[in-house]
């Protein structure tokens, strides 16, 4: 499954672009954000100092934190939100 | 209870947190003549000149990060998460520290140097429930409000 996730602050500017793409095996039923953040590291070396481990990480899914085994559909947005410097 | 977050387009002059603040002004007041508030306290968040460039190692003994003079930061939000995030995190932190009120509110685009770019406005019972929440705040937003600062470097 094709997963685009959109990209913010340092990790923008590492990959030069707001919008990182993996591919993930397995089909739509099955792709967790574990997976996803699995993919990234992966696929793009660049971002990994900003990528949490995948067994432990997040991302935002539909503009809420979600981890692990939380399932990914097809139109979900999903993004990298991590390394934030607010304040 | 009053729980206020905003994010503001641009730095949070008087002006633009009296505009945001504006539909609350009553509720407030009732808070403070109720007797209940006996402690407020107020965290600005300023746009300072000198920042460390990551992208420069100086060449002093300790080889550390240099520090450049800035312009100006632009603060980039991811909406509307950003501002959900803002009031969730101000619910959590009023409710733990048994809060009367809290008002968060954070700029979003250009904020320059000198320029207010977060305000954070608590009032309890007593001082140390403030001074408590107000760091207990700050240090969540940090890891939990996506909101990302770019420095803008003067010449």
């Amino acid at each position: 499954m094709r997963v685009e996730v959109l990209l913010f602050g340092g990790a923008a500017l590492a990959a030069k672009a707001d919008l990182a793409v993996v591919e993930v095996a397995g089909d739509a039923s099955d792709v967790t954000v574990r997976d996803v953040l699995a993919a990234l590291h992966d696929q793009h070396p660049a971002l990994k100092f900003a990528l949490p481990p995948p067994e432990s990480g997040r991302l935002a899914v539909n503009q809420a934190f979600a981890k692990g085994d939380h399932a990914i559909r097809p139109d979900d947005e999903v993004a990298l939100v991590t390394l934030v410097g607010g304040g | 209870m009053m729980v206020v977050a905003f994010i503001v387009d641009g730095p949070l002059t008087a002006e633009a947190q009296a505009r945001a603040l504006h539909a609350h002004a009553g509720k407030w007041q009732a808070l403070t003549r109720g007797g209940g508030v006996g402690a407020t306290l107020r965290f600005e968040g300023i746009v300072r000149r000198a920042e460390p460039d990551h992208g420069t190692v100086s060449g002093g003994a300790g080889g550390g990060v240099a520090e450049r003079d800035l312009l100006a930061l632009d603060y980039q939000t991811y909406d509307p998460m950003a501002e959900r995030g803002l009031l969730t995190l101000a619910r959590e932190v009023a409710e733990r520290h048994g809060l009367k009120s809290i008002v968060a509110m954070h700029s979003r685009g250009r904020v320059g140097v000198g320029e207010v770019s977060f305000v954070l406005e608590v009032a309890a019972p007593h001082r140390a429930e403030t001074l408590a929440a107000v760091a207990d705040f700050i240090d969540r937003l940090k890891q939990d409000v996506p909101i990302w600062k770019r420095a803008v470097w003067a010449g």
